[in-house]
Parts: structure tokens; sequence; C-alpha cells
């Protein structure tokens, strides 16, 4: 979520689920609220995460993508370079297989790797970020992605009511 | 406050200090330590150069020993590197609540002992310089590589692990990173806040970052697996008495995660006493390791022993002279790795008293990985030693040149560790500062007990 | 036309007398590896000579078994090689590609017969024994597995002089150097294919042995069993 921010900081999980309930009676839609904490919190503790993960389908995406590439390499090499070794066949299962696995699992690993920067947000070197570095002494921040004007004023009260420090707007992205 | 969890009144600033103390500025001692590592680092690649030069012959290899101290130590460094594996990925699986502070130290040693490992294919073979035939790259030399040899598999299979581990490392390592970022100053900010790649903890990113760490550990595992038992089937595969047995491949797996679980042990016994980490290190962390160590000492004892007895049972001629040997010429390294392996440390790791000392249980694991390394070494030479035709049978032993190069490999793995300690947070502050705060103290009539909260076994949050 | 070159040695008339493994080195480039190298077990020649005792003195009797590549259909140090260095050509031969091999030796490891052998050392020839080098094949270079080839040098020469001169190859024209050199005559060489060469006629011997025969390498190198004295 990009635009508008509204951020404030809380001391421990109950004060920041407080926060969390103030910004929906706003009237805010859940998407619209997060955390940034030390710690992971429980999916529904504070907000919930209203988004699917959808990256662990690159993951088999990647294996299938990989098994072939495996599968192909073994293969391509018994048929362009057709040697006679041992009197077995030219072209041989069995190593086929095992390379085949080795290269579907390098793919399932890389698809992992590259799906789930994408959607966990990594790597966005050139954006900004909303962030608050005294989140590692212990303290919530309690985002709400807001309307600049008048939803940002109320969200800015709701957070101070809730006990926020330092609450402020800001702008980038959650 | 209904919190009470154990996170709340930690002092996140003190504990991440506490347990970053590696990533303090280098000392003299540092420095001392770092370069006799890299001097004998030096000496170990100077005299690899001096082969590559001469030609193997300044090694003790001969005929029919091709195959001596170099393939040896690439097994056995392989095999160190299930030490990871085995402690991330299935202790995250199995949700074992003791495994946070291990994490790190385990992953780096599988990620640095597969590098060593993987360099030994390279020191041994014959014209190093001519490693590249082995690579499936467009040439006009109409060829490419055959991938119907082990040695291929291994390629495959080695270098998929080694990029998985990498991964694995780097991946668990990006909140501690943004954990370091946010604490650092000067030039070291900088640095992590490249490699943390933006990550700050919002709910989103947790999320996802669990069903990653799942999914690697998922896929690591049957990697781990493979990867030993292809390195189990370049001596399985071939017509060599006492190497042709359906046994190696889980036999090998079994004793890379012995021997892995001995390496965690010894590496984290350093870690917390150079840097002070007792109260994250606990005894119950090498408690744990050291059942684990116990069971695998019970399995190895079990799968050589069914080995043995098959091959003794059947006194198959070509078989019976390689064993026959190791009650003969090798029967002093025989009884070491029998007395390392299983005689000493089974009986001693059945004991809690044994188990709950880091000194004792260090002990024992130095026994283990000197044990596993005599294994790998009987694995190898005397089969070669004792073959099929008595005319040709030769003895096998290590000149200088092996030596320095074992010892430099060892040195290598150790400077790698050491500089990563230093620039990167060798524990796992996240899973730690996770696991505290999930823990809270709980009141049972007049006993009080820890409690570990996990999502998803709840009844629903209160409405 | 494609052959399939067999040897037949006949252990009756061998003395043991080294004769084809001194041909074998100067024909092939072979080096001498010196007394200190040959103690450590490395010895270079491609032919050895094995010698088994059998009996007490003073009723002991040497067995000499000459021990040449098997040249196996079924060779298990093809299958290993990470590089296609050693493969199965069109003759049966199992041929060696001294180019390509990168001195992994797990070929050398997986011959049962420990025919193979792996060149621990550059080898230099003082002049002027540089002058006696065969210039038909390479002299190899450090790092690289060498084994007995039936001479396929030889074997190529005839088959160019042959096919130049529009011909088949006639029996008893490839001679491999131990075979040509063979005092006793106990060695002898041909193709398996041709129906009426001298080799096809003696490998009805009933005497026929092969080495290491269960292991299921079906080499090509056939040993007729030794009926004087001490059988083998």
């Amino acid at each position: 979520m990009s635009g508008v921010v509204v951020i404030g900081l809380f001391e421990g999980v109950e004060k920041a689920a407080g926060a969390g309930d103030a910004l929906r009676a706003l009237p805010l839609p859940e998407e619209k609220i997060t955390t940034i904490s030390s710690v992971p919190l429980p999916d529904g503790a504070v907000c919930r995460d209203t988004r699917p993960i959808r990256f662990p389908r690159i993951t088999l995406v990647g294996w299938f993508v990989g098994a072939l590439a495996g599968f192909a390499l073994a293969l391509g090499t018994y048929l362009l370079y057709p040697l006679i070794t041992g009197g077995k066949a030219i072209i041989s299962v069995p190593p086929t297989l095992i390379v085949t696995y080795e290269v579907a699992m390098l793919g399932a690993l890389i698809g992992t790797v590259v799906a789930g920067f994408r959607e966990m947000g990594l790597m966005r070197f050139r954006k900004q970020i909303i962030h608050d570095p005294r989140i590692q002494e212990g303290k919530i921040l309690v985002c709400a992605t807001v309307e600049p004007g008048e939803q940002a004023q109320r969200a800015i009260e709701a957070l101070s009511a809730a006990g926020g420090i330092d609450v402020r707007s800001e702008e980038g992205e959650t | 406050m209904s919190g009470g969890d154990h996170l709340a009144r930690t002092d996140q600033a003190a504990l991440y200090h506490e347990l970053t103390r590696s990533n303090l500025p280098a000392t003299r001692r540092w420095f001392l330590v770092t370069g006799l590592l890299a001097l004998v680092a030096l000496w170990g690649a100077g005299c690899f150069i001096y082969m590559m030069k001469t030609g193997m012959g300044v090694t003790g290899l001969n005929r029919p020993v091709f195959w001596g101290s170099f393939i040896s130590s690439f097994v056995f460094w392989i095999g160190l590197s299930h030490s990871g594996t085995l402690i991330s990925a299935i202790l995250r699986l199995t949700n074992a609540t003791w495994r946070a502070p291990i994490l790190r130290g385990a992953e780096a040693m599988t990620a640095f002992t597969l590098m060593v490992g993987g360099l030994f294919p390279l020191i041994h073979i014959g014209r190093n310089w001519r490693f590249y035939y082995m690579i499936p790259y467009p040439n006009s030399r109409q060829l490419w590589p055959n991938l119907r040899s082990p040695l291929m598999w291994d390629a495959v299979a080695i270098n998929t692990y080694l990029l998985g581990s990498l991964t694995f490392l780097y991946f668990g390592m990006i909140p501690d990173l943004a954990i370091a970022r946010d604490h650092a100053t000067g030039w070291r900010k900088k640095f992590y806040a490249v490699l943390a790649l933006g990550f700050r903890g919002s709910h989103g990113e947790w999320r996802r970052y669990h069903v990653a760490s799942t999914i690697f550990a998922i896929l690591i595992i049957p990697v781990a697996v493979s990867v030993h038992s292809i390195v189990g089937w370049d001596f399985a595969m071939a017509k060599v008495p006492g190497w042709h047995s359906t046994i190696f491949a889980p036999y090998f797996v079994t004793g890379a995660i012995f021997s892995g679980i001995a390496g965690v042990v010894l590496v984290m016994a350093t870690l917390r006493k150079v840097y002070s980490l007792e109260r994250v290190l606990t005894t119950v962390q090498f408690e744990n390791l050291g059942k684990l160590l116990c069971m695998m000492s019970l399995l190895w004892g079990y799968f050589y022993f069914a080995e043995f007895l098959t091959v003794w049972y059947n006194r198959n001629p070509e078989e019976w002279e390689v064993f026959r040997s190791y009650g003969g010429h090798y029967l002093p390294l025989w009884l070491s790795m029998v007395v390392c392996n299983f005689v000493v440390p089974f009986p001693l790791l059945c004991m809690r008293r044994v188990r709950r000392s880091v000194p004792a249980l260090c002990l024992v694991s130095l026994l283990v990985v000197a044990g596993m390394y005599a294994e790998r070494f009987l694995i190898v030479v005397p089969s070669l030693a004792r073959r099929n035709i008595p005319f040709i049978w030769h003895n096998y032993f290590p000149s200088w040149v092996e030596f320095s190069v074992l010892a430099g490999a060892l040195a290598m793995f150790l400077l790698l560790y050491t500089v990563f300690a230093k620039l990167f947070p060798i524990m796992a502050v996240s899973d730690i500062q996770e696991r505290l705060f999930q823990a809270t103290d709980r009141t049972m009539g007049g006993a009080t007990v820890e409690t570990l909260a996990r999502e998803g076994s709840g009844e629903g949050g209160h409405g | 036309m494609n052959h399939k070159w067999a040897m037949a040695i006949d252990l009756d008339r061998c003395t043991g007398c080294g004769a084809c493994v001194t041909a074998c080195v100067a024909e092939n480039n072979i080096p001498v590896a010196g007394e200190a190298e040959v103690e450590k077990g490395r010895l270079m020649q491609w032919l050895r000579v094995e010698r088994y005792w059998d009996g007490e003195y003073p009723e002991a009797n040497a067995v000499y078994l000459p021990v040449p590549c098997m040249q196996c259909e079924r060779a298990p140090c093809e299958t290993v090689c990470p590089v296609y260095a050693t493969y199965h050509n069109e003759d049966g031969l199992n041929a060696m590609v001294y180019n390509r091999c990168v001195g992994t030796r797990y070929c050398a490891n997986n011959c049962p017969y420990s025919v193979r052998v792996f060149n621990f050392r550059d080898h230099t020839w003082e002049k002027p024994l540089d002058e006696q080098l065969s210039p038909d094949l390479s002299v190899r270079s450090r790092g690289v597995m060498e084994k007995c080839t039936f001479c396929i040098q030889r074997i190529r020469r005839v088959k160019e002089t042959a096919a130049a001169e529009g011909r088949a190859i006639r029996d008893g024209e490839v001679v491999p150097a131990c075979v040509q050199t063979c005092p006793p005559g106990a060695l002898l060489f041909g193709d398996l294919d041709d129906p009426h060469s001298e080799i096809t006629r003696k490998l009805k011997d009933p005497r026929r042995f092969r080495l290491l025969e269960h292991l299921g390498t079906e080499p090509r190198v056939v040993y007729l069993k030794r009926q004087k004295g001490a059988g083998l």
C-alpha cells in the first residue's frame, strides 16, 4: 500500500490491538491497516493479512521448469553425443532421473527465492518505505494507509487516543 | 498487562548487544587468530599449487590406491554439511522449541563446509586446470560431460545443495540483518541496509517470510539426503570389493548427520566460550544435541554392523580380503574408528551428566569427528589396497603435501566461519526474540510453568 | 568395415621373459618410472607379467600371467568417466582419449584388473632416448590416465593401408608390439569377426578362460589354461 500513511508507536500487543480496533472503527478497511514489529504477531492480533499468499505456486512452477531442464540436459547429452560406454544403452534412465530430480529441486529453490522476495516486497530500494527503528526496542508500529485530509486527521486522532507515541503521517509504502 | 510474555520483560536492545558480541569491532586477538588461519590456509594453497605443477606424484597415491586422503576429506566435509540442514530444517519443521540459538551457527557451518568440501573434487583431479570439461558448455570439442558418471551426479547435486544452503542461510538472516541495520552506525549500517533488502517486519512480510522459510526447509531436506546418497554412490557404483554395497546411500547419510551434529556441538561450544553466550546457548541446547548425537551413534553402529555382518557371513573372497585387512594392516585405524564412533560415545551420551556438561560433550564430539574421518578413510583406502587382483596390492599413506592441503582446508573453513561471525549476526536474534515473545509463565496451583503460544492452535481470538 | 579385435594368451607357452613388456614400452612412448616410483606403486607399464608361486620349495612352481587391458565389452571404466575420455569404439576397443582426461581416476578404480596407469608426474626422456619416441602417438602429460590400447596406432595404420589399397585386412596383418615380440609365441591377436582367422580357431580350445569372468565385464582377452606342470 502506498500513499499517505499514518503511523504511531505502541508499547505492547494489547495497546497496538486497541489502536487497530480504533482504526477499524473509523471506518478503515482491513487491508489498509498493518503493523511493523520486531517479532511476528499472530494473524488477527492487531491486524489481519487480507492478501492471499501466492508465491508457493511459483515453487511448483520452478520445480517443473527445473525438472524439464534437467531432463533436457541428460537426454540432450545422450542424444547429441551418442558414445557407447560400458555396453550400456545410449539413453540411460536412472542417471537421467537423478539429474532431473536435482535440477528440479534447484528450480524449486530458485523459484521460491525469486517469487518470495517479490511477494514479500523486498529489494524495493528506490521507493520510500515506512519504517521506524524504535521497533527494535519492543514497540509496535501501527500503520494506516489513508486518504489525505480528513481521513488522515481522524486516523491521527484515533491513534493518539489509543496511546500512540509519536503519531504522525508520512508518505511512503508499507 | 495481560501480556507478560518473556520478551516484554527483556530489554531488546541489551539482548541484541549480548547476542551480537561477535560483531563488535575486531580485537587484536581476533586479528591474530584470523592471521594464523590465513597463514595455514595459504600454506595449504601453496602446497596445492606445488602439487598442480609437479603432478599427483607428490601425494602418496599409487596403483591401485588411486583415491586417498583427498576423497576421504571430500566425503568428510560434505558429511559435516548435513549439520545445518538437520538442525535448521528438521527442527524448524517439527517446531522444536530449543532450536533458536543454534540455527544460524549450524546453517553457516553447512554453507562453509560445503564450500570447502566442494573444493576437493577440484584438488584431487590430475589436470585441475581442465576442470571445466565437466561443465556442459557450448564448445568446439564436440563433447559434453558423461551424465552416467556418479561424479557428474555429484557435480549437479553439490551445486544444488550449495546454492540451496546459501539461500537458506541468507534468507534466514534477513530479519536479523534488518535488526542489525536498525542498531548499526557508520559503514555497517549501509552494509546491513543493502543486505537486509528493505525488510522491516511488516505483518505481510512476516507471514510470507514464515511460509518461505517452511518451504525452504521442506525443499532442503530431500536435497541433503540426495546429496550424500549420491556421494555414497560414487563408491557403490564401482566394481570395487567393499564398495559395491546397496547400503551405502543410507549409510552415508546417517554418517553425515552423525558427524554433522558433532560438528555443530563443537562450533557452538566454541562460539559460546569466545563470545560469552552462556545465557543463550544453555545446557538445554547441548543436552538436546547430545540426545541427537546418542541416537545417531546408535544408528551408525547399526548400519555398520549390518554391513559387516553381511560380508562376514558370506565370506565372498574378494570382499573378505578387504575386511580381513581391517584386522591386519588397518587394525589400529579400525579400532580407533569403532571406539571413537560407538564404543565411547554411545554409553557416555546415554548419561545425562555427560549430555549436560559442555566440556564432556565437546570431548565426545571431537572423538566422533575424528572417528568419522577414520571411517571415511577406511571406506576409501582398504578396498582399493586389497582389491580383486592380489598381485598389485599396495598400501597407502598420505604424504606431507596431502596433510598440508587437509590442514589448509580446515583452516579455510575456520577462517570463513570466523570472518562470517565477525560481519554477520551469528545468533538468530529474531528467532530468539520470537521464542521469548511466545513464552509466558503460567501458574498451576503451586507451580509456575513456562507455556509457549502457537498460532493456529487456539480457539480463535476474543471477539 | 568393423572388426572385433581380440587377444589370446597361451599360458602353456608363456615363460615370463617380459619381452612383451619391453616391446610395449618401446612402442607406446611409455616412460620408465624409476625404482623409487615403482616402490611407491607407480609402475608405468601398460602390460604386466604377474608371477604367482605355486607350491612350496623345493617343489615351487612359478606361474606367469601377462595382463594387458582386457578391452572389456562391458567395460566398467567407461561408464564412470565424467568427461567421456574413455568410450567403446566401433572396433570394440576401449578407446582412451588423453586430451579429454581430467584425471579423476575413477576409471582406474573401477577397473577390476587394475590395468589402468596414471601419470603421477611429468616424464622426461634424456637425450638421445627422446629420439626413440614414436610419432604415431602422443607423449602423455601429468594427470592423464593411460592404458594398453591393443596398439591402436598399428591397427589404424593397417586400416589406412588396406583402405588405400582397396582391400580387406588380412589375418595376421595387425600385430601389436607385444604379440610381435613374444619369443615363444604365447600371444596371438586377430579379428573375431573373421571366421577364418587364426584367433577364431584358437579360441575354440576347451582350455579357454577369462580373468574375473564372474564380474560380467566380458573381456576380449582370452587365456588358454596351462596344462604342463602346475595348472592355473
